[in-house]
């Protein structure tokens, strides 16, 4: 790149854009090959673990995306702990998994950051994560955290099988999905109580149709649409078999007859206007603003939209997780967690030990309430009824059971781009049920190998 | 391209001043001097990135881990996978929207505008050049909003007794990329028009003149005069558009992000897809380079249609 290698050659200037390419390729080859080598995976594996944290001032740096309740969390364990002081580092969601990944790999990690599977399948394969099964036996986290939050957070070391294996992180906030429903709307409709099995939920679709009541809101250009199919693929049931696919077992597949059925039972949804057309050029936000504002009597998405519906809607808002095809099978509701892992690299493992282990404390659990979210530790409900305490119950009932699975697009990194448009695909009846199942199956194979 | 052009003006200079080629090898350093900067510039972030994305299309890389060597395997997929093959050609028939159309209005302004208007042209100018000046963001945002089910569009046909022509026009599954692309053919428009008004003003007026005394309509004059007077503007109007219409992303993805179910999706979304959500460096640097190419051959298309003849 030396401004004298260009002038060296003889010839009028037009002659010299050739060599200084040349000379530029030749000179980046080298760079890049040389940037390009990285070194051996790190020992992630702690050693000397302990539950007793020093009192010598402490610094630790967190990197994270979703606030609430990461903030909330961190002050309350440094009011415990006043010698620990935490640094927070917060970047916006659509760039974490980057920043994430570049952030922990680098010679200078953060202590904490918070998890993505994205980011994982990257950072574990590197080492660059602790592993924390040291901890989990000390501290006794299979007995303190819910099984269900700590499964899919387990990889092995390549990070290309979850939920079994080394635990990787701790939850801090639990999330699920579940349907929102606007109390007046339905009782306008003639819908007296909300629906215990599918086929009354049906009926109940069916009575709010007639009486000209937007059924759905429908964030369909968004993850909308994907959640309306995932939270009718747990009413179909089989959790085994998704799970499995989920965590990407070998020969998992979802071209099932339960995940058929719940695909018919979505686009018969379509066929029925209870999904609205306009739904593919809706997003999100639209969806949920619609929905808060009496568009529509139904909105399925997860308890993080629970703050903001409380607060616009009161009273009139209620939740109920998607009902079963029977009324006594197993529950089975879609969630994930906001938690955190601990870098291999960092000087205070026991101090970011004793943090994920504060997750688990009665406290924690009142500020994951009060940001919205399920509290890790079930014993503790919400104090004030409404919706909150509705999903909460709702939760701790499927929890108990161990009926929470992750959702469907944490089986590859780009899951999310195939559902997207296959969910628009059957809203707009352009793509039919087998075929929606076998791109998605296709997606699974390319990175999880038949 | 930008900097291919520069060398060539540069050459054009070179070559009108008299005594620049005989023994003139210091002033050709100092000139190398001057275009340092630069050059520097250009060579680093221009250059040097897209040499590299160049060598990441040969990559099996996630941009993280240590890369494998990957031959032609990501252009392989790249070029047989249907999705990619599929959002080449939206981004085709996005050309007819962002380039074709908007050069068309623009002439129509311009022949609108010119000579006729006396004051108040400067208002013009900013009110059909504004969607230039706005974020890409803020304008998709907005025609999300305008084209939503219960949006400005369609309260607009109901108004008209058009109401059976109602939709939620960008989850329409046949319609999103046509109403995708006015989002487009309205920002080009003005742009068209300020750069062809801008040529316009330079034609000698006595040929305008000439021709009205010969008996010449404005028609007449538009299509005689002005028309082949705006040649070398209509060819920069459509590279600047048809480089937009192919290596647009923000429009797409802030108002569709390439749904309803693929319908909209356009080369550089999956780029971005297969780079920052898959994670795959080396398909996503094949899919850019695949993306350049074809930039270029059709760019150099425009500029061999519309190139004046000597």
């Amino acid at each position: 790149m030396s401004p004298r290698s260009e002038t060296t050659a003889p010839g009028p200037p037009s002659g010299r854009a050739g060599p200084v390419a040349a000379g530029a390729a030749s000179v980046l080859l080298l760079t890049s090959c040389a940037v390009l080598t990285t070194g051996d995976r790190l020992d992630n594996v702690p050693h000397d673990v302990s539950t007793d944290i020093t009192d010598e001032p402490v610094e630790l740096v967190v990197a994270y995306t979703d606030d609430p309740p990461v903030t909330e969390l961190v002050e309350g364990f440094t009011e415990l702990h006043p010698n620990v002081s935490i640094e927070l580092q917060q970047t916006p969601f659509s760039d974490y998994i980057k920043t994430v990944t570049l952030a922990m790999s680098s010679e200078d990690p953060p202590d904490l950051a918070q998890y993505n599977p994205g980011a994982m399948r990257s950072l574990i394969p590197g080492g660059y994560v602790l592993d924390l099964d040291p901890y989990s036996e000390a501290y006794d986290w299979e007995g303190s955290f819910p099984a269900a939050s700590l499964e899919p957070l387990r990889a092995d070391e390549d990070a290309a099988r979850f939920g079994e294996g080394s635990l990787y992180a701790a939850p801090g906030a639990l999330s699920v999905i579940g349907v929102f429903y606007n109390r007046e709307l339905l009782a306008k409709a003639g819908v007296e109580e909300p629906p215990t099995t599918l086929e009354e939920f049906e009926e109940a679709l069916e009575r709010v149709a007639a009486a000209g009541i937007v059924p759905f809101d429908v964030g369909g250009l968004g993850v909308g649409g994907i959640h309306l199919w995932n939270a009718l693929l747990n009413a179909h049931g089989d959790g085994g078999a998704y799970r499995d696919w989920v965590h990407g077992v070998p020969d998992s597949t979802i071209e099932t007859p339960s995940a058929l059925e719940a695909t018919r039972t979505f686009t018969r949804w379509v066929e029925a206007g209870y999904v609205p057309a306009s739904a593919n050029a809706t997003s999100d936000d639209d969806a949920r603003a619609d929905f808060a504002t009496g568009s529509g009597a139904f909105l399925v998405t997860g308890n993080w939209a629970a703050f903001e519906l409380d607060e616009a809607m009161g009273e009139n808002v209620g939740f109920f997780p998607m009902p079963g095809v029977d009324a006594d099978q197993e529950p089975l509701i879609s969630g994930s967690s906001v938690s955190f892992v601990v870098s291999s690299q960092t000087e205070h493992p026991d101090v970011a030990a004793a943090f994920l282990d504060h997750l688990s404390s009665p406290e924690s659990a009142r500020i994951q309430l009060g940001a919205g979210f399920m509290p890790v530790d079930t014993d503790v409900t919400a104090q004030e009824g409404g919706v909150l305490e509705e999903i909460n119950t709702a939760y701790t009932r499927v929890a108990e059971e161990e009926g929470i699975v992750p959702f469907p697009d944490f089986v590859t990194p780009g899951m999310i781009d195939r559902l997207t448009p296959g969910a628009q695909g059957l809203t707009s009846g352009t793509l039919d049920e087998e075929a929606f199942l076998a791109e998605i199956q296709t997606e699974w194979d390319r990175v999880h190998g038949r | 391209m930008a900097g291919s052009a520069l060398l060539r003006r540069g050459r054009e200079e070179t070559r009108r001043r008299p005594g620049g080629r005989g023994r003139g090898g210091r002033s050709r350093w100092r000139a190398w001097l001057y275009l340092l900067p630069a050059l520097v510039v250009y060579l680093g972030f221009a250059v040097y990135s897209g040499l590299n994305t160049l060598l990441f299309s040969f990559l099996h890389w996630d941009g993280f881990q240590t890369p494998a060597w990957a031959g032609p395997d990501n252009y392989a997929r790249v070029l047989t996978d249907p999705l990619l093959s599929g959002a080449i050609l939206n981004a085709l028939v996005l050309i007819v929207f962002f380039s074709l159309i908007p050069i068309a209005v623009g002439l129509l302004l311009t022949g609108l505008l010119l000579g006729r208007v006396r004051r108040g042209m400067t208002f013009y100018r900013t009110v059909f050049f504004l969607p230039q000046v706005l974020p890409l963001v803020a304008v998709g945002t907005t025609w999300r909003w305008l084209y939503a089910d219960d949006g400005m569009i369609n309260q607009a046909l109901e108004a008209v007794g058009a109401g059976f022509l109602t939709r939620a026009w960008l989850g329409d599954h046949d319609l999103a990329l046509f109403a995708l692309g006015l989002i487009g053919t309205w920002c080009m428009s003005g742009l068209c028009m300020v750069l062809f008004l801008s040529g316009a003003q330079r034609i000698d007026p006595s040929l305008n003149e000439a021709a009205a005394i010969d008996g010449a309509g404005p028609v007449r004059r538009f299509m005689n005069v002005t028309l082949p007077g705006l040649r070398r503007e209509i060819g920069i109007a459509a590279v600047i558009t048809t480089i937009a219409a192919l290596a647009g992303f923000d429009l797409v993805f802030v108002t569709t992000n390439g749904g309803p179910a693929g319908q909209t999706n356009v080369p550089a979304l999956l780029v971005y897809r297969l780079a920052f959500n898959e994670g795959s460096i080396g398909a996503a640097s094949a899919l850019a380079v695949v993306l350049t190419l074809l930039v270029i051959v059709l760019v150099g298309a425009i500029r061999l249609l519309t190139r004046e003849e000597r």
